[in-house]
């Protein structure tokens, strides 16, 4: 209705004809969201996503030899380290996700002292997944705890993600001494069935 | 039976270099198909993808079979010339 009426009020001027050239576009309105021809050439193009597994791919043959005791014993838990016996030093658990990082700090028998994750931390939204945001978390909550005295930890790991090399990095960077780390990331063979894949 | 916790699937850091660990960690995680795992079983993998990949698996295994008896073959020790075609 709208274009009619403007069709009518071009004609009464001279120059209708060539506002009216102008208008026409607009009105038809044929926009096209996006032109996908190639995505998955587009997708392969774009970098790899970092999900803090350097080394992963890597083919090492020979690479162990150098290290020794780098694979716990069964006398572990009972080894001393700066004076503390392994299964008493304290815990840094650190939540992997592709979209954030969250770090909290456990005594031995697993009761959480402190919590940081990159939304406290400051970073917002997509920032929160970030390899940045996990290290200046981690920095800010090694140094929380070193403040407090503790400077022998031990670290787990749980999932994938841009801050999973990254939170260790920060925490090894705020001068804690990291003993051990381990991967409890929760992997199952015959899982309830996961969510519908996402439409690309 | 459950795992227990800090020893299975632990490193130990040495000198403090934390990144070696890691590294270690990672491939020993990838190596034994747990990654890869955890990556599948993030969305649901439809039968036909389930498939498919096994098909191409069990065709990569073949294959490598073969290859892997191939440089084997190549590779072999015990020749009377050590060097052929080289004499």
């Amino acid at each position: 209705m709208f274009r009619n009426q403007a069709q009518k009020l071009m004609k009464k001027f001279t120059l209708g004809n060539v506002v009216q050239k102008c208008i026409a576009p607009l009105s038809v309105s044929a926009v096209k969201c996006r032109e996908v021809i190639d995505r998955r050439e587009m997708l392969r193009s774009l970098p790899s996503v970092d999900e803090g597994t350097a080394g992963e791919k890597a083919v090492d043959v020979d690479s162990l030899i150098g290290h020794k005791n780098v694979f716990p014993t069964l006398d572990l838990p009972n080894r001393l380290f700066n004076g503390i016996p392994f299964k008493d030093l304290p815990i840094f658990n650190i939540r992997v996700s592709p979209n954030n990082t969250i770090i909290s700090f456990t005594d031995a028998k697993g009761v959480p002292n402190l919590n940081r994750s990159c939304g406290v931390e400051g970073f917002k939204n997509a920032k929160k997944g970030t390899n940045v945001a996990a290290q200046a978390t981690a920095l800010t909550i090694g140094t929380k705890v070193l403040e407090r005295g503790i400077k022998t930890v031990r670290v787990r790991v749980r999932g994938l993600g841009p801050g999973r090399m990254a939170a260790i990095k920060g925490l090894q960077m705020s001068g804690l001494d990291i003993v051990s780390i381990t991967d409890s990331t929760r992997v199952s063979w015959n899982p309830p069935r996961p969510r519908k894949q996402k439409k690309l | 039976m459950r795992h227990p916790s800090f020893i299975a699937r632990t490193v130990l850091v040495h000198n403090n270099d934390v990144e070696a660990a890691c590294r270690i960690l990672n491939r020993i995680l990838g190596r034994e198909d747990i990654l890869d795992q955890f990556r599948r079983t993030r969305f649901f993998e439809k039968p036909f993808q389930f498939r498919r990949r096994i098909n191409f698996e069990r065709c990569k295994a073949i294959y490598n079979e073969d290859m892997d008896r191939k440089i084997q073959f190549v590779l072999r020790k015990n020749r009377t010339d050590p060097f052929p075609g080289c004499s």
